[in-house]
Formats: C-alpha cells, structure tokens, sequence
C-alpha cells in the first residue's frame, strides 16, 4: 500500500492499534498513578457513612437530616473489602466505622483525617470528654497511642470479660465465676470441659465460646502481657511467638481446640458469632465485653441466668483490655468533611450515644455519658459493678502499623490449624508463626515507611 | 476464505465494523494489563497515597517465594487432575446419551441442569452435603460405619474441589454430544463392516472425528481450571477470621493467594506482579496444548475452499 486511499493496509491497521493502545493505555495509566484525585461522595450535603445498618436506623438518619437540613445520609453496610475498593477509587466513604485499636496501619497510611482541629473547636464533641480508649485513635507519625486523633470510638469494652449461663452452671453443679476475682485461663479450660455436654458426636451445649472468629491476635497479646513479657519488639516491627509466654498463651488456643469445648475455626459456627448459641442456651461461657448485655434486656427467658464476669489472667499480672474499641473515621479524601464531623458530633456526643450508653451497648467513650449505663434489671446491676472494678485493670494493647487485624487473624488461624490438626508441634507451629508474622510485618514496613 | 490481499477492504466500513471490539479489548483488557503491569513496579497498596516505584523488585521476590510456588503447583496439581477427568466424564456421558434411549431428552436435560445452577448456589448445596457434622454424606457413611470425614478440610477438600468441577459436567456434555452427531455415521459403518469392534471405532475414526472440540474442551479447560479461585474461596469453613474464609491448605490455589495479596495484605504491587507471571504461566500453557494438537488433531480440509 503506498498511497493514501480509502483501502485499508496491514501497516496502516497495525500502526493505528498501537496508537490508539498507546493512548488509551497512558490516559488509563496517568489516571491510575492519580489514583484517588478525583470524584467524590455525591451531590453538596451527601454524606456517605459505611457502618453496620443496626447502629443507623432509619429513625436515627430522618432525625439526624431533620436536624441538620441540607444534609442527606446514604446508609452503607460496613464491608471490609468494598471499603478498601472505594479507598483504592479515591471515592472513600465520608465517614467510616472501624476498631480503634487496629487503626495504626489506616493511619500510617495516610487513609485518614486528623481530626484535632475539629475536637479543639467543638463544643460538642470535646477533647477534654474523651475517655483514655480514644488514644488508640491517636497517630504521633511513627505509633498510635499519643500524637493526633484520626477517630473516635463510638462505644467500647473489655472484651476478654466473660458472661455465662447460671443455669447451664447448675445443671453441670459447677460453682458459679467470681464477680471480683478473675478465674485463671486453665481453671477456665477445666470447667468448660465440664460445661460442655456431647451427644452421637455433635455438642449439645459448648462450655466456652472464644468468639474465635472474630479475633485472635488481642488475646494473644493479653495473655502475654498477663505474665509479664511483650510480643512485640520496641518499635513493633517483629514478634516473637517461641518465648515461653508466646508458647503458652498458643498452646492453649491448642488445648481448647483439641477439647472441643467451644467454636474454632475447624469447627465454626454458622453465623460467625456466639450469641445466637449463647441465647439459644447451648453455650454456658462466652468471652465477650461490657456490650453483650445489651442483647438480653428484652429477652425475658435468659436475662434472669446471666452474670458477668472478670477477664480470665494467665499470670500474674491481671490486665483487661479493650480488643477493638469501635467507632468513627473521616478518611482524608471524604468531600464533606465539615459535614461527616456534624454527623459525629451528633452520633457520638448527642440522643444516639446517649440512648446507646443507655442500653448498655457497650462503655461509652465520654466521660459524662459513663453515670448513664443502666442498672434496672438485676443482671444490669451485676455487669455495672463487674464492669466498674474491671477498669481498674483497663490496659492497651500494642498495635503495630505495619499489619492488618485481618493479616494477623489469618497468619494465627493458619498457624493454630496446623498444631490443633498435629501437622506440627506447638513449638514448631510457634516459630512457623514467628516467621511468617515477621515477613508480614517487614514487607508492611516496607509498605508504610 | 482464500488469502485475500489487505488492500481489498475498505477502510471506513472495516473500522467501523470492528471498533465495538477493539474498544472493547482496549478498554477492558489492555488497558487493566498493562495498569496492573506500571502497579508491579511500585509498593502500592492499593489506597495510600503514599507509594513508590520499586523496579522489578515485586518479581525478584515472587520468585523466592515458597507459598506462591507451593499455591502454583497447588493449581497445576489441580488442573492436571479436573481437566482430564472434566473431559472424560463430559465424553462419556455424552457418548451414553447419544443413543436411541427411552427420554433421552429427559436425561440430558437432567445432566445439564447443574451446569447451569450459579456456583455458589452449587457450592452452597455441596457445603451442606459435605459439612463434617451434619451434612448428609457423613451421616451416609455414618450408617455403614465409617467416621466422619472432613470433606471441607485438609487434605479432603482438594478432592472436594474436583467433586464440585465435576458436578457440572453438562456444560461439556452438550458440547461433545453436538460433536458426536456430527460425526458421518457411514464413516463408524465403514469401520464395523472392516471387522472392527466398538472400542477401535470408537478410538479410531469417532475419537479424531470430534478431536478439534476435544482439543477445545481442553484448551478452555486448562484456563479456566488454572485461573480457578470462586470454588475455594466459596467451599472453605466461614469462620470470618478474617474479610477472606480460611481457605484450607490444599486448596489455597494460586488466585488465592493473589486475592489475599490484594486484599488480606493490602500488596497491590505484588498481587500485580503475580499475576502478570500468571498471565505469562498460563500463555505457556496453552501454547503448549495447541502445539500438541499436530500429533493428535485431525481438521478435515475444505477441498473446495479455494475454488
């Protein structure tokens, strides 16, 4: 083909589709190196909150966009990995839910708005008011726990305390937990067993549940702390799972699993919680926080057999910490800012934390709302004063930045799977850990730094 | 079609006729490759705006790692297993239904239908039939005696998996079945009049007869079987340890672990660069197929083509 015509030539066709990939591929790339500079949340006042559909009721967003007119509210259900997606598009949320212990890693990345400025003007929502558990919040640029806040929780717990069923404890005539002094994670183990009750090889009734799908990496660390060692290094940039502390606290994640006393990930439950199993009076133990007495003021068949009590220790050294603490964030590229921190303002400081403080959904993070948790019912009376001396123990636990909550649950859960299974000893599953932790923590600090 | 000269077509309607698809390929395909490509290079996770270029660092460590090479041959392993016996069962159950039976259609209709159930409505009723404690095949073994077994654990759900493949063979059956009525019935006479039995006409004139939907059965096979990653994501244990199900061991494939790159670990980069490895892996493999296809693929020859 040498002349131009209206006839197509192989070259002519070939040069035109480099081209035209050549251009749609650099317009594509240049915005994709720009990941995140453009689009937005919707119209002026649209505010987008991602955040379980429970803790926003329809009633709650009409009151909220009464209140504040020109604000409209669309309602996400919280999912992690739409999270992460709307992130990776620059179209984030305007305002988000997540646990404040866990938030480093958002942090250090610089996902998130600082949020100082708004709590020195605020006559709402102060700094002055916020309990210590709003710290895990905090990002000083190298670790959380001081430095600017980027959150605040909404409510919290102790979330290693335990409730249990009365009358599951008397049907096994096993003596009922002390509301002062905490049980030892070995007694606990062993009356569990005695709690559990099997039948043609299914489980009737589980002793202990862990609430084992939700977290493993916080209990670890407490049970480590609780004898006095730490699993982390000093800057958090390695773990160490082969001390004796380490072995200890995993072997008897092992011993548990192995008793078959309660959920694991081997043996899940279908909903992923314990609730459900624990209201259905086939579980006699759970591991949950101030907060799970919230599900039994209406239920009349239960409320009657159910107390609280103090976080198990396995050592000397008693220590009650918050695992998650959850509440709310702003991320740095939310359109509506001003607007998301209005709807902070009125969902962390105004009717909806006090009804939650109320309901005892879990420990508010204000300091006026504290005189506001309900003791009517006889089984609200024995939380608030378990709860009460539990604080004395409140404790924080290490967040490193350079690892997820999620990686660490995984890299655990795959590491428990192998010993529970005999694959490996407990040893030899802790120093597996100990590696595949620390690449996690190295390649995050390559990530972050 | 004869080997028209290029400068025959015009141009306008030519381009105009296959700018839906070109845009289309663009767009969608090579566009995302080559981002994913630029994405290799850097440490980006995927939302920070704090990220860097770091060369082909992602694929210097690709290369030593033991769990993406143990997910690898995980997958292969995998492959090697699901296609031949995807392509055997659809042939075989093709070749049953191709025959003068009482509601042959009723039959046929009753093997495709599963292929047509979404896979996690599929994985969803495999789930409650493999579940260790309730699901209906333990309790089935559980009468004749044997304990129960998890189906959904390591090592038993590699073999689970492959049950779940297997389980929509129909797809494949009507493929082969349109193949195998495609095939002169004079030719198997010719053979059977010559003396020979079933099984060597069936080997040696209806087998080469369908070989070029055999070879396609296989190519398709290969990368889909490769590229697996909805099935075990779906068959593990909801424990909800983590945003991803803890997928057992034996199942962890390759796209498993590219899926908690991204999004367990947050490693764009890296996820990027497995799976432009990936890309290439699977390239490799099917180059190989279709170079294996002149000992074994027989096209018949349109000898009116170029008149």
């Amino acid at each position: 083909m040498t002349r131009s015509s209206g006839l197509i030539s192989r070259r002519r066709l070939l040069a035109s589709a480099a081209v035209a990939a050549g251009g749609v591929a650099t317009g594509g790339l240049l915005s994709a190196c720009n990941a995140g500079s453009s689009g937005g949340s919707g119209g002026k006042g649209n505010l987008t909150v991602m955040i379980g559909v429970q803790d926003l009721p329809k009633e709650m967003i009409a009151d909220f966009e009464k209140k504040n007119p020109g604000i409209k509210i669309t309602l996400l259900q919280h999912d992690a990995t739409r999270l992460n997606a709307m992130l990776a598009s620059g179209n984030p949320p305007d305002i988000s839910v997540a646990g404040a212990v866990g938030s480093a890693n958002v942090n250090a990345r610089g996902l998130a708005t600082d949020l100082t400025p708004y709590l020195e003007k605020s006559r709402v929502l102060k700094k002055d008011d916020l309990l210590p558990v709003n710290d895990s919040f905090r990002w000083d640029g190298s670790r959380s726990g001081r430095g600017a806040y980027y959150g605040v929780v909404k409510d919290w717990s102790q979330d290693a305390t335990l409730w249990y069923n009365t009358a599951l404890f008397d049907r096994a005539k096993v003596p009922y937990l002390s509301d002062t002094q905490p049980t030892s994670y070995d007694d606990l183990l062993a009356v569990a067993k005695r709690l559990t009750v099997k039948s043609g090889g299914t489980t009737k009734v589980f002793g202990l549940g862990l609430e084992w799908a939700w977290n493993l990496i916080a209990p670890m660390t407490m049970m480590v702390l609780q004898q006095g060692e730490q699993l982390y290094n000093d800057d958090l940039t390695e773990v160490d799972f082969t001390t004796a502390a380490a072995r200890r606290a995993f072997g008897w994640y092992v011993e548990f699993a192995r008793a078959g006393v309660g959920p694991t990930s081997l043996n899940p439950l279908p909903d992923v919680s314990d609730q459900s199993t624990f209201s259905a009076k086939r579980m006699a133990i759970t591991q949950d926080g101030y907060w799970f007495g919230g599900n039994f003021v209406e239920d009349t068949a239960l409320r009657d057999s159910i107390r609280m009590a103090p976080a198990p220790v396995m050592g000397d050294k008693r220590i009650s910490p918050c695992y998650s603490g959850q509440g709310l964030w702003i991320p740095a590229k939310s359109k509506h800012k001003d607007e998301a921190w209005k709807f902070m303002e009125y969902y962390l400081a105004g009717e909806p934390a006090e009804t939650r403080a109320k309901s005892g959904w879990g420990l508010p993070s204000l300091k006026p709302l504290l005189p506001k948790l309900p003791q009517t019912l006889p089984y609200q009376k024995q939380a608030y004063t378990v709860a009460q001396n539990e604080l004395r123990y409140a404790g924080a636990l290490p967040d490193s930045p350079y690892i997820t909550l999620d990686a660490w649950n995984a890299v655990i859960d795959k590491s428990l799977q192998r010993a529970i299974k005999n694959e490996q000893t407990v040893d030899a599953a802790c120093a597996a850990l100990t590696r595949e932790a620390n690449k996690l923590l190295k390649q995050g600090k390559e990530q972050v730094s | 079609m004869a080997h028209r000269k290029w400068s025959r077509y015009p141009r306008a309607p030519f381009y105009l006729f296959v700018s839906p698809w070109v845009l289309g390929f663009l767009a969608l395909t090579a566009v995302p490759l080559a981002y994913a490509f630029v994405i290799s290079l850097t440490n980006f996770d995927g939302s920070s705006p704090r990220w860097r270029w770091v060369g082909f660092r992602n694929y210097v460590e690709l290369f030593g790692d033991g769990s993406a090479w143990a997910a690898l041959i995980r997958t292969i392993a995998y492959t090697a297993l699901a296609v031949p016996l995807s392509v055997a069962g659809s042939l075989g159950l093709a070749t049953l239904l191709n025959r003068r039976l009482k509601a042959v259609g009723l039959w046929r209709t009753i093997f495709f239908l599963p292929s047509v159930v979404p896979v996690v409505a599929t994985a969803i009723l495999w789930k409650l039939v493999l579940n260790r404690d309730a699901g209906i095949l333990n309790t089935l073994l559980g009468a004749v005696g044997i304990d129960r077994i998890s189906w959904l654990g390591d090592p038993a759900a590699f073999y689970s998996l492959i049950l779940l493949t297997l389980w929509g063979l129909g797809g494949g059956m009507v493929i082969m079945l349109a193949a195998l009525q495609g095939v002169p019935p004079e030719l198997e006479e010719a053979a059977i009049v010559d003396g020979a039995g079933r099984w060597r006409v069936f080997r040696h004139v209806t087998l080469p007869m369908i070989s070029p939907v055999v070879f396609f059965q296989i190519a398709t096979g290969v990368i889909a079987s490769l590229q697996i990653i909805v099935q075990p994501l779906l068959l593990a244990e909801t424990n909800n340890i983590s945003t991803i199900a803890a997928v057992p061991e034996s199942t962890h494939v390759y796209m498993v672990q590219v899926y908690e790159e991204y999004f367990l670990r947050n490693r764009f980069g890296y996820g990027s660069a497995m799976l432009w490895v990936f890309f290439l892996v699977i390239l490799v493999f099917t180059l190989l197929v279709q170079r294996s296809t002149r000992s074994w693929v027989y096209y018949e020859v349109d000898g009116d083509a170029d008149r």
